[in-house]
């Protein structure tokens, strides 16, 4: 039984991580119609960077926000220069955003090495901890957790009680529509793409602190959020959300139960979508 | 056709067929690789030249075929007669499988067929008590049925030229009849051929299948080659650097995803002989074919060939 | 008596609040030429979407000659005779005009099957291709891609690629759309040329071709049949009046 529930936050402090992957880009995609394979590129930059700014430092906070800027100013340089001549020519999105993923990881390879790689967890949050029922467990994954659920409500709030999450849930569902308002659509793009860089990168520093980072880590990731998206639907945060939880949640289990078999439950679910949902739990687009 | 691309053709017949004897056993190797993999990405080109599909997932097949025939002749001692059709078929069951993945359209077709194409890797990759892992599956012999054995690489080059070329004429048939223009019609305009009585899904199915057949065909040509197999015939860079093979050479042509694969692992070479960055290189490749080429060389050439007045519709 | 070519009953479709088709019924005899009228936004063409299976209805049944094809697949019903031509001109614009013939002569064909022979060795098919591109005036247009067409010459394309899987049923939605005073004549002409085996639906803006071309009419207004009769009777019905020339 105390497996189970290991298992279970296992999962969870697993889907906090891919929440703050996939919710930039499903959200990017909603809005800009834009597909980027870069994302974890990014992760794995940002948590390189992030890495290196903790060694030198000494200071997990700086490191977590290091991540994020890094990965903000190279998003927007990718986004400006290389993404907007693609239009929305997914094919070109896709291959574009590949090429820049294996630029980045390479020379992240010469840079960082090709060893496991784990970037300094804060005193603070190291060891375990007690929960109710007697269960002792990681503190720092608990507390990746909180960092996710805090995320996730932040954005929630954001997108469904602010002024700017109406136009951006309004040029998710109509672009045109927003534009004709008198919106400044692309400086609208710019942020929206400028949050979820930050998410990935701070994500890289987040996760490399449990899950490592490699050579080959950002391609895994990405796969893993993309599930996350295709299971909750394209352009939708509540779909992130609730992707991001069965995700986290079959991949613990699958781990645990079946090892040699565990990427086959991971997209179990994704199978049965598609014979039953081909559009996602709350896809938009087609 | 045209005399100019007949003459091209029986140049460049000419040249692979002297190729071991003129150039040696290492452009040899190479071009047997580049038939290799040009079949691959002449598969995954059915899909996008023709019926509009970007599939990531072509690895899996190349793969699946490959360890079966591994396997089974290295582990099993099976002759080559059972366990080269045995891969052909298993690597065509998965796509028959896969082919779920063409209830989706457009992006999320794509992203499918990426996470679709991980799960073979993952397999590959963990499942080391079948499929050894990292370490894949060595010592595969050379193909041999009695007294047809081949026992050296030139033999195995000619055996591979051969094959291809029938391929490469199979396939221009196929994209030239009936069944072929329908894929193209569904590229161009699915509301429209379904208003028209074709049930576009079935024929994508169909399309996806034998996409998968030819996928696992090279496969097998490339298990016997390499004499080994690994999880990285399985991975994500191979799937979609054969789509971008038969991008840069030219998609929805025949010989385009060969150019492209000439290109492609002749820049490899030439590349990672001088400099370790070469995945970058690759990247830096597929940057500026779609910024600046995303018609390949076939396009340029066709852009050339309209230049000097004359133009044609149908495919290569 | 036999039955009619289309029968809609009781049709209803909604877009999350919004219901675009409101208890639609009628029948259109075969060989009957309909036209349907009515403003912009009355639900026209949704309801030929669900006529042609575009769409599911949310209610309501459609039968074509007395067989039930309520939530059949779109190329089903067209295996059965059903045609449409659509609003906004739908060829293959990537392909040779000759190549979108072909495609639509194939449609209910089985060779489409066919992947060992060249679609060029089949001589029938494709003479029979370039006879349907010459009913509408387009033969010399045969090898060039469909993108380089005039507005017009497409929707005489789209006009054939209906024609060309030997309907007996046709719907078209808008054939005049966007088109020069001469090219409107030609396009009605050539479908008040269609033989009579052919059941004829379409919706029309044009008054002047729309009621020329009609046996009868139907009016829908926001997703309601208000009137059908005759031509005559329709244009000097005051309701209809108000609202085609009342609100704007």
């Amino acid at each position: 039984m105390t497996s189970t529930i290991l298992q279970a936050i296992n999962g969870v402090s697993l889907a906090a991580l891919l929440f703050l992957l996939a919710s930039g880009f499903t959200l990017s995609f909603g809005l800009m119609r834009v597909v980027n394979m870069a994302h974890g590129a990014y992760y794995l930059l940002g948590g390189y960077i992030g890495l290196s700014v903790a060694r030198a430092t000494g200071s997990f906070a700086l490191a977590l926000v290091a991540g994020g800027l890094a990965v903000v100013v190279l998003g927007y340089l990718v986004d400006r220069f290389l993404l907007r001549r693609t239009g929305e020519n997914h094919l070109a999105q896709v291959l574009l955003t590949v090429g820049v993923a294996f630029v980045i990881g390479d020379v992240a390879l010469r840079i960082w090495g090709g060893d496991y790689l784990k970037v300094p967890v804060p005193v603070a949050l190291r060891g375990a901890t007690e929960l109710p029922g007697g269960l002792v467990y990681p503190t720092y994954r608990l507390v990746l957790i909180a960092l996710g659920a805090a995320v996730g409500v932040l954005l929630w709030i954001l997108y469904r009680k602010t002024q700017i999450g109406a136009v951006v849930r309004a040029g998710v569902d109509d672009r045109e529509q927003v534009a004709a308002t008198g919106i400044n659509v692309d400086r609208l793009f710019v942020m929206v793409s400028a949050l979820a860089s930050f998410l990935a990168g701070m994500a890289g520093v987040a996760g490399g602190a449990f899950l490592t980072l490699y050579p080959g880590a950002e391609w895994e990731i990405l796969v893993y959020a993309l599930v996350v998206v295709i299971v909750g639907g394209l352009g939708s945060l509540g779909g992130a959300m609730i992707g991001a939880l069965i995700v986290g949640l079959l991949d613990a289990y699958g781990r645990w139960l079946l090892p040699e078999f565990s990427y086959f439950v991971l997209f179990a679910p994704m199978a049965v979508l598609l014979l039953v949902r081909p559009r996602g739990i709350a896809g938009k687009e087609a | 056709m045209g005399r100019t691309r007949a003459v091209v053709l029986a140049v460049a017949l000419a040249a692979a067929l002297v190729l071991p004897f003129a150039a040696g056993p290492f452009w040899m190797g190479l071009a047997t690789q580049m038939l290799i993999f040009g079949l691959l990405a002449l598969s995954t080109d059915l899909l996008l030249g023709h019926a509009g599909l970007f599939s990531l997932c072509h690895a899996s097949f190349f793969a699946v075929s490959a360890y079966t025939v591994a396997i089974l002749q290295v582990r099993y001692g099976v002759p080559t007669a059972l366990a080269a059709p045995a891969g052909l078929l298993l690597g065509t069951v998965l796509a028959a499988v896969f082919g779920l993945s063409v209830r989706t359209r457009g992006v999320y077709f794509i992203l499918v067929t990426l996470a679709l194409g991980y799960v073979i890797w993952g397999v590959a990759h963990r499942w080391s008590s079948f499929t050894g892992g990292d370490n894949g599956v060595t010592n595969v012999p050379f193909p041999g049925a009695g007294p047809l054995a081949i026992v050296s690489h030139t033999q195995y080059y000619y055996l591979v030229l051969a094959i291809v070329a029938i391929c490469m004429l199979g396939y221009r048939v196929l994209v030239r009849s009936p069944f072929g223009l329908t894929l193209r019609g569904i590229k161009a305009s699915e509301s429209r051929m379904r208003s028209l009585g074709y049930r576009t899904g079935v024929h994508l199915y169909a399309a996806f299948v034998l996409s998968g057949a030819l996928a696992s065909f090279a496969g097998v040509l490339y298990v016997y080659y390499n004499r080994f197999v690994n999880p990285v015939s399985a991975s994500f860079p191979i799937s979609v650097e054969a789509v971008l093979m038969a991008i840069i050479g030219g998609s929805g042509t025949v010989i385009g995803p060969f150019l492209g694969s000439g290109i492609i692992l002749g820049l490899r070479n030439w590349v990672s002989s001088f400099f370790e960055l070469y995945a970058a290189v690759l990247g830096i490749v597929f940057i500026a074919t779609v910024l600046w080429a995303p018609a390949g060389i076939m396009g340029i050439a066709g852009q050339l060939r309209a230049r000097l007045g004359r133009t044609r519709t149908a495919p290569a | 008596m036999s039955e009619p070519a289309i029968r809609v009953g009781g049709l209803a479709k909604d877009f999350g609040g919004l219901r675009a088709v409101d208890g639609v019924s009628f029948d259109v005899a075969a060989g009957e030429r309909r036209v349907l009228i009515g403003p912009n936004g009355a639900g026209k063409t949704t309801l030929f979407h669900c006529i042609t299976g575009v769409l599911w209805p949310s209610a309501g049944e459609v039968a074509l000659f007395g067989r039930g094809i309520t939530r059949l697949a779109e190329p089903a019903r067209t295996a059965l005779g059903m045609s449409r031509t659509f609003q906004i001109s739908n060829v293959f614009a990537d392909l040779a005009v000759i190549e979108n013939m072909i495609l639509a002569l194939l449609g209910t064909d089985r060779r489409k099957w066919v992947l060992h022979r060249a679609v060029d060795t089949f001589g029938a098919v494709r003479a029979r291709a370039v006879e349907g591109l010459a009913r509408v005036g387009l033969e010399r247009r045969a090898e060039s891609p469909a993108r380089l067409l005039s507005y017009g010459e497409r929707r005489q394309l789209e006009l054939a690629l209906a024609l060309n899987s030997n309907p007996r049923v046709l719907l078209l939605d808008e054939p005049c759309a966007g088109l020069s005073p001469s090219e409107r004549q030609r396009i009605s002409q050539t479908i008040a040329a269609l033989p009579r085996e052919i059941t004829l639906l379409m919706i029309e803006h044009d008054m002047d071709v729309a009621l020329g071309l009609a046996d009868r009419v139907t009016v829908l207004h926001r997703g309601r049949v208000i009137l059908e009769g005759t031509p005559d009777e329709v244009q000097t019905n005051p309701e209809v009046r108000e609202v085609y020339f009342g609100h704007v």
